[in-house]
């Protein structure tokens, strides 16, 4: 229907030329090999010569692109003289068509820039043969995948020395990127995301984002209100002379954006539409007991005296309690309790909920989007709107996002271009709400529901769960079912990005560039909970207050309304003035010159209702005053920011006969630092690189084998400064009440004045190489970087009399090493069959070089070793007893002798010195090697690409599936249990377990180990490595023939699987490797999906 | 003509830079004027401290069941066992007192600097003297021994510090030094403090009044007994009411509206306190519970027959100093110069206040009766009866007789020596692992 409308609309114009003749011809290079999409075009300036009257506004639909064969179609008014040819590393030919009109053949030489590739930078473009720095480029087409919401996640696998790790299956989470390691311990380690020159503004992915505080907590991030359909490509620069130019933001990396832009020629429309199928996860994965399972270990705890942690709980003891049997059944076994009792347990044997199926889904999913696209000389247009629209594989979940796009690029004359860009974007994301324990997160409850528990009863009732306390006694009625119907938690994330972009060109050397950026964000959140739902409750409870009668609420009845509105506006204004020029052939300079100013905003409004009802949608006041003490009943919080920044920054480069190149960057950053030492008001970045061109020697005229060869090397120094701390005393404005009736404003000292605060300091390394072979079949890039990061700034303990338990201080250093290859290969190249590779591999090792430990930690300190280190208890087996045994000094001793236990302590003997010498090294939690493997094959109309991510020697610890001395009948585990006291799994023990010192035992993992040593036994950790199939894509675009006959310039249907499989270590218990150890990530999802895209 | 504006524009964006940085971020000050320094004084004043509570689980004051919920939070308080105490004890207050010191520290150092009006700077700097020497008089008193002339200027006190610096040593300095200290920050604050006494509710700040009865206090540790009384006459002098139990006993006189109020600042009992913990045989037999008037006024019975506390952590029952104190301060002082008659005197004519007519005529005869070291007995009695709960208690065993003290907990007896080292409470943990000088 849509696609009728354009045409009609757009027909009209084409019918406008009088008189009119047909061009038809072919594009191809000097090899004989069409080149596809080249632009057949008329240049407005030949109908400006040739016809005097309007043809300016109708000539810029004059043009076309070339087809898969090179072929192309062009109708022009008869009195058209030439037509014009382009196409990107190629010289514009021009074609006279006054005489030939039919099968003009056409060979576009390369142009002398053939290989030099532009490589934007947001600040600049450099050609590809002056880059000294490291930096990596994707095309969007590449790595586009069906079924994404947002670009991160395509980005998994693509890029060397960039890192990225899903946060979890929810619909719209954000995946982790880190960039070259982490350079930081306390700060964030997020990549800064740049669209079209403009770096963006968001909330930072949290440092631990698989902690159950965070991972169900919906925030809206800095892309993802960006279509992925409407990126051109993406750049991420590396190392530090590509990146300073960024600022002290830049620390953790760039990710350049490049938007899809109109490109000359007439106008195109592209159309994608792709339906996708979200399979339910496999919940299996989790190894978790089904019924029967379950019921014979609930027997076999009741059977067992010693074992009492709970053990009223569960449905056999149940049971057994309510026909007066436990007891007879602990002493004479189950043949001699009554039969009925026997029935009944056998009964729940076979009442089976597969949670699996309650709390997951499969999904089916649409995607759509649209763009048109054309130009002419002097001006070009791209415009598209686009919808998601994804339901999750847990229930509840879902993310529907509608984009609109709009950009246009206007050459008023030949010296000036202005550019107007639009980026307007919804995202609804929607999920549950758990409580702050997170007992309820879906995927945790999977795990501890009992496998016989029925969600509802015969009657339809809601089953609460019997066995989900608060604590004994106190039992708050949950099932998953009715807080799904009566909760509701979603962020509508409103956003617009718009960018106004002047250039102005003085000479042929000089040209100046300005570039406006708005971003407004709008964040709604709305968290709802009904009167019935466990969440109301769980609040309710927090309400309680001592009566003369025993206890009340002042929690009014109804639901809960809580609202978080965040409206966040920055604006970035950068200008810079370039210089290039060439001289006596040999000598190029490049001088830029810029400033930048940034502004942004942020306030944020938190509101909660109690006593909600949802149809009058009132509140109800609170009237008792221990609300107000209760920071939990504040109704109404606002949070405001505002920070300035202002820099300059200059870069120069020098390149010496198309050989030698060396480049320097030197940035000032200023920004608000209120109350900040003045002398660190602007921070200085700087960098300094070198390349050389070894292809363009002499000497390497003959070594044909080589088709290109550079060496690079840079070097630069980045800083930042903690904004938190000041050299003087910084107070916060509260109130205290000292004495009744009166309430006083008073200024609390915000953190100790520290003078003596320095920069964090990194100071990075690389030396590379780009090596081409077999003109460029095999085109290889290798980099070798240190970064090393001094004087992080981090809390250390001082001495209390100085009035503070802590001030932030610089005490860290880390250096982070590694290399980075990726190799990209045709391997094939037949006019039929084509496949060609692409291979990353990356090794990033981060060593803590100094940091100071606590003289309470119970963890040893990470020096020496890396960021993620992961320490661990080692364990040696069992005794005879099924208890564990440990390494110590080489020889195997009992618990007792290992935290040398004694009758009558508590386990505080051991010196937190000794303590931390308990553990060993295990193992580093950053991948030892990670990339992917990208492989396309073409035969003749069908296209398939299989992309791979790969982590290899990754050391992970898992939660422990079952504690040894606190097993439960309430709760359902992994089969793990059932293996207890066997292998390396501790048996089961109470106080009374027989055995020798087992009460100290006993005692020790139960009550008094502070440090949870437990959690860290060797047992739960464990070395994985994987390959994930991340995409397999089946395409097959529709010949020519037809296309012609449908009048379509292309059309492609595909059909894609993601996720379709993990290859490598198992990791059961979890339903993925990459959220190994949490037990609050939900899947990520397996899709199927189908589509087409046409354009015309 | 472009690049003119260019140039311009260039131009203009360096020169309003400075401007264009300046953000005041909203909630966020450095102090400057007098006002922003009262509200950060007024931050100081609020910090609140536990020692005064912690400090009556170790006397004899209250009794403790074991097996209540969260009784590791004081048993090993009350049973004096410092040296290897359960995980969950409470620390005595140490950073927080430091954390207060930082406050006035910086009140103190920021006098000439300050925006104002002469009398509020010099108000304000006074009372930050005066705290200072408050929190320094705590310090002592609790993590050091009592104050011995002889000695003092040998036996270990507590590290100073008077400006902040957090990479300096901090050693630990002499008694003596420190009781200098405090002195100097009161004859300061005595010089400086222009408010003879404080109105209801900003009563927790000093005044004149309070730094001279609080000076009586320090001078009564000292074992300067004439310089004691000479204080407390002077605050007598501007305020010497006492409320009279026989005719008001609708609030207690430590409640921050009597009229005997001084400086209501320091929170004497918790939630725990009054309700996990019940009031000692051996103090509920030190009251005459039917002529004392106090008894009921302090005491509440629970239903099994014990009693519990009835100050509580409201802020009303927020107590420092009260004119009781200055009597009582005055009747040791005389007692301890031997001044026999006098000491009897002004102790009769203080509980005239507290017992009924016929108590008070029974109180009489028995303190005429009495000899000077059973006066001195009894004055410490009258005082434990006086401020119950209020504490004093430990200080007042602590810089007198360090008696005997026997508990029985959880079956078991339990029995601080007399002259027990453990009559000084070691440096808490964390203080020790920050600071090696401890």
């Amino acid at each position: 229907m849509k696609k009728l409308i354009y045409i009609l609309i757009f027909i009209p114009t084409l019918l406008l030329a009088q008189k009119q003749k047909v061009i038809t011809g072919n594009v191809t290079d000097k090899t004989k090999m069409p080149i596809i999409g080249a632009s057949v075009y008329v240049s407005s300036a030949m109908i400006g010569n040739e016809t005097k009257t309007e043809g300016v506004i109708e000539s810029s639909m004059l043009g076309t692109t070339t087809d898969f064969d090179g072929n192309f179609t062009l109708k022009v008014s008869d009195n058209i003289k030439s037509i014009l040819i382009s196409y990107i590393g190629y010289e514009t030919e021009k074609v006279d068509i006054s005489t030939k009109t039919k099968n003009i053949f056409i060979v576009l030489k390369q142009s002398s820039q053939a290989l030099e590739e532009v490589v934007l930078t947001g600040y600049q473009k450099i050609e590809k043969r002056k880059m000294t720095s490291a930096y990596a480029k994707v095309e969007m087409s590449d790595i586009n995948q069906a079924g994404v919401a947002n670009v991160d996640q395509m980005l998994a696998g693509q890029i060397s020395g960039v890192l990225v790790q899903p946060t979890n299956g929810a619909p719209g989470a954000p995946s982790k990127i880190s960039i070259r390691g982490t350079a930081t311990l306390n700060g964030s380690s997020d990549p800064l995301w740049v669209l079209d020159g403009i770096p963006l503004e968001g909330n930072e992915i949290p440092k631990d984002f698989r902690d159950k505080d965070n991972i169900d907590n919906l925030q809206s991030y800095p892309i993802a209100g960006l279509n992925p359909d409407d990126i051109e490509s993406i750049t991420v620069l590396k190392d530090a002379s590509a990146t300073s130019i960024y600022g002290a933001r830049a620390a953790n990396g760039v990710i350049v954006i490049t938007s899809k832009k109109g490109k000359k020629g007439s106008m195109r429309v592209n159309a994608n539409a792709n339906v996708f199928i979200t399979q339910k996860p496999d919940f299996s994965k989790l190894n978790l007991m089904d019924s029967s399972q379950k019921v014979d270990f609930e027997l076999l705890l009741a059977s067992r005296s010693d074992l009492k942690y709970k053990q009223d709980r569960g449905d056999v003891a149940r049971i057994l309690n309510n026909y007066g049997e436990y007891n007879n059944f602990r002493d004479n076994g189950f043949s001699s309790i009554s039969t009925d009792a026997q029935n009944e347990i056998n009964n729940l044997k076979n009442t089976n909920t597969t949670w699996g199926d309650e709390l997951y889904q499969m999904a089916l999913n649409q995607q759509y989007s649209v763009g048109i696209s054309g130009g002419s000389e002097n001006n070009n247009y791209y415009f598209s709107t686009g919808i998601f629209d994804e339901k999750g594989s847990t229930k509840g979940t879902g993310q529907k996002r509608y984009n609109i796009t709009l950009k246009d690029n206007i050459s008023i004359n030949n010296k000036l271009n202005v550019g107007i860009a639009l980026f307007g974007s919804q995202n609804r994301t929607s999920s549950y709400i758990t409580g702050a324990d997170s007992y309820t997160n879906p995927s945790y409850y999977s795990r501890n529901a009992n496998p016989y528990l029925k969600i509802k009863d015969e009657n339809g009732a809601f089953v609460y769960d019997p066995d989900l306390l608060e604590r004994d006694g106190l039992n708050l009625n949950y099932n998953i079912l009715e807080e799904r119907q009566n909760t509701n938690y979603e962020l509508v994330s409103n956003s617009l990005k718009s960018i106004f972009d002047v250039d102005y060109k003085l000479n042929k050397d000089i040209y100046f560039t300005t570039q406006l950026g708005l971003q407004l964000d709008f964040d709604n959140t709305e968290k709802f909970s009904d009167e019935q739902s466990f969440y109301t409750r769980k609040y309710e409870q927090k309400s309680q207050y001592s009566t003369s009668n025993g206890y009340d609420y002042f929690m009014p009845k109804g639901g809960i309304i809580q609202n978080w509105n965040a409206d966040g506006f920055q604006y970035n204004w950068k200008t810079m003035a370039n210089y290039n020029t060439k001289f006596n052939r040999v000598h190029e300079l490049d001088i830029m010159l810029g400033t930048e100013f940034r502004r942004n905003k942020r306030t944020e409004i938190h509101t909660k209702g109690f006593g909600f009802n949802p149809n009058t949608l009132t509140t109800i006041l609170i009237a008792n005053e221990l609300a107000l003490k209760n920071p939990l009943f504040n109704t109404y919080g606002k949070t405001y920011s505002e920070n300035a920044y202002a820099s300059f920054f200059g870069t120069a480069s020098y390149t010496y006969d198309k050989k030698y190149t060396v480049f320097t960057s030197l940035r000032y950053d200023g920004s608000n630092l209120f109350g900040v030492n003045p002398k660190y008001r602007y921070l200085p970045i700087w960098s300094f690189a070198g390349s050389w061109n070894v292809y363009n020697e002499d000497f390497m005229f003959d070594v044909d084998a080589v088709s290109d060869l550079k060496l690079r090397a840079s070097y630069g120094v980045q800083g930042n400064i903690d904004k938190s701390t000041s050299p003087f005393v910084l107070g916060t404005y509260d109130t205290a009440s000292i004495l009744p009736e009166v309430n006083e404003e008073v200024i609390r000292a915000l953190s100790a004045p520290n003078g003596n605060l320095r920069w964090e300091k990194t100071v990075s390394s690389n030396v590379g190489v780009d090596l081409g072979l077999l003109k460029n079949r095999i085109y290889i890039t290798g980099d070798y970087y240190t970064r090393k990061s001094t004087d992080l700034i981090g809390l250390r303990a001082v001495p209390l009399e100085s009035g503070y338990n802590f001030i932030n201080t610089n005490w860290a250093t880390v250096t982070n090493k590694g290399f980075e290859l990726s190799v990209n290969t045709t391997n094939i190249n037949t006019p039929n069959f084509k496949w060609t590779s692409g291979l990353n591999i990356s090794h990033n090792k981060s060593i803590v070089n100094d940091i100071e430990i606590r003289e309470n930690d119970f963890k040893p300190s990470l020096k020496g070793y890396s960021v993620n280190a992961i320490f661990a208890i080692k364990t040696a087996g069992l005794d005879s007893n099924g208890l564990p045994l440990f390494w110590k000094n080489g020889k195997k001793v009992s618990a007792v002798d290992f935290y040398n236990l004694e009758e009558g302590t508590d386990g505080t003997q051991l010196t937190r010195q000794e303590h931390r010498n308990l553990y060993s090294y295990v193992g580093d939690g950053t991948p030892k090697f990670s990339g992917g493997f990208r492989n396309s094959f073409k035969y003749k109309q069908f296209d398939l690409r299989v992309l791979t991510n790969f982590n290899i020697k990754q050391t992970v610890k898992s939660a422990p599936t079952y504690m040894f001395t606190q097993a439960q009948p309430g709760k359902n585990y992994n089969t793990d249990i059932l293996k207890a006291g066997t292998g390396n799994y501790p048996a089961l023990i109470g106080f009374n377990s027989p055995g020798f010192d087992t009460d100290l035992v006993y005692n020790w993992f139960n009550s008094f180990d502070d440090g949870k040593t437990y959690n860290d036994l060797d047992i739960w950790v464990k070395d994985i490595s994987y390959i994930r199939v991340s995409s397999v894509k089946l395409s097959y675009a529709l010949p020519k023939k037809q296309l012609e006959k449908l009048h379509l310039s292309s059309l492609n249907f595909n059909i894609e699987g993601r996720n379709l499989f993990v290859l490598g270590t198992d990791h059961d218990g979890f339903f993925d490797p990459e959220t190994y150890g949490s037990l609050y990530a939900q899947p990520i999802p397996r899709i199927i999906s189908a589509g087409f895209n046409i354009s015309f | 003509m472009k690049n003119i504006i260019y140039i311009i524009v260039f131009s203009l964006s360096f020169i309003s830079c400075e401007n264009y940085l300046d953000v005041e971020p909203i909630g966020q000050v450095i102090p400057k004027t007098v006002e922003d320094y009262r509200s950060f004084l007024t931050s100081a004043y609020s910090i609140s401290k536990s020692h005064k509570l912690l400090t009556t689980y170790r006397t004899d004051e209250l009794s403790l069941k074991a097996n209540t919920s969260g009784i590791e939070q004081y048993e090993d308080i009350f049973i004096w066992n410092d040296l290897n105490p359960g995980p969950l004890r409470l620390d005595f207050p140490y950073a927080s007192i430091y954390n207060t010191i930082f406050y006035t520290n910086h009140v103190i150092n920021s006098q000439s600097t300050m925006e104002g009006k002469l009398l509020e700077k010099e108000q304000l700097v006074g009372e930050a003297h005066a705290l200072r020497a408050m929190q320094y008089f705590e310090l002592i008193n609790l993590y050091a021994k009592p104050y011995n002339k002889l000695t003092a200027i040998n036996d270990a006190g507590v590290p100073i510090t008077t400006e902040y610096d957090s990479e300096k040593e901090y050693p630990v300095k002499t008694i003596e030094e420190v009781y200098t200290l405090i002195l100097s920050d009161l004859n300061k604050a005595e010089a400086l403090i222009n408010i003879n006494q404080q109105t209801l509710g900003y009563n927790y700040r000093f005044s004149i009044l309070a730094v001279k009865a609080f000076k009586a206090r320090v001078y009564l540790y000292q074992q300067e007994w004439q310089k004691s009384i000479d204080a407390a006459n002077e605050a007598l002098a501007i305020n010497n009411q006492l409320q009279d139990l026989n005719s008001d006993t609708s609030i207690m006189p430590s409640e921050y509206n009597s009229v005997e109020s001084i400086l209501a600042l320091e929170t004497i009992a918790n939630f725990d306190l009054v309700n996990k913990a019940t009031i000692s045989d051996d103090l509920i037999a030190a009251y005459n519970q039917t002529e004392d008037l106090r008894f009921s006024l302090y005491f509440n019975q629970n239903p099994n027959g014990s009693y519990q506390s009835k100050k509580s952590a409201e802020n009303k029952f927020k107590v420092s100093l009260r004119t009781a104190d200055l009597y009582l301060t005055i009747v040791e002082c005389l007692a301890n110069l031997d001044k026999e008659i006098l000491a009897k005197e002004k102790l009769i004519e203080f509980t005239k206040n507290r017992y009924t007519a016929t108590g008070w005529n029974d109180y009489k005869t028995t303190v005429n009766t009495l000899n000077l070291a059973d006066l001195k007995q009894e004055i410490l009695e009258e005082r434990r009866r006086e401020f119950a709960i209020e504490g004093h208690r430990w200080n007042d065993l602590r810089r007198t007789t360090q008696p005997e003290i026997t508990k029985i907990y959880n079956g078991t007896i339990y029995t601080l020596q007399k002259n027990d080292e453990r009559y000084t409470i070691l440096f808490p943990n964390d203080a020790r692992i920050n600071n090696p000088n401890l």
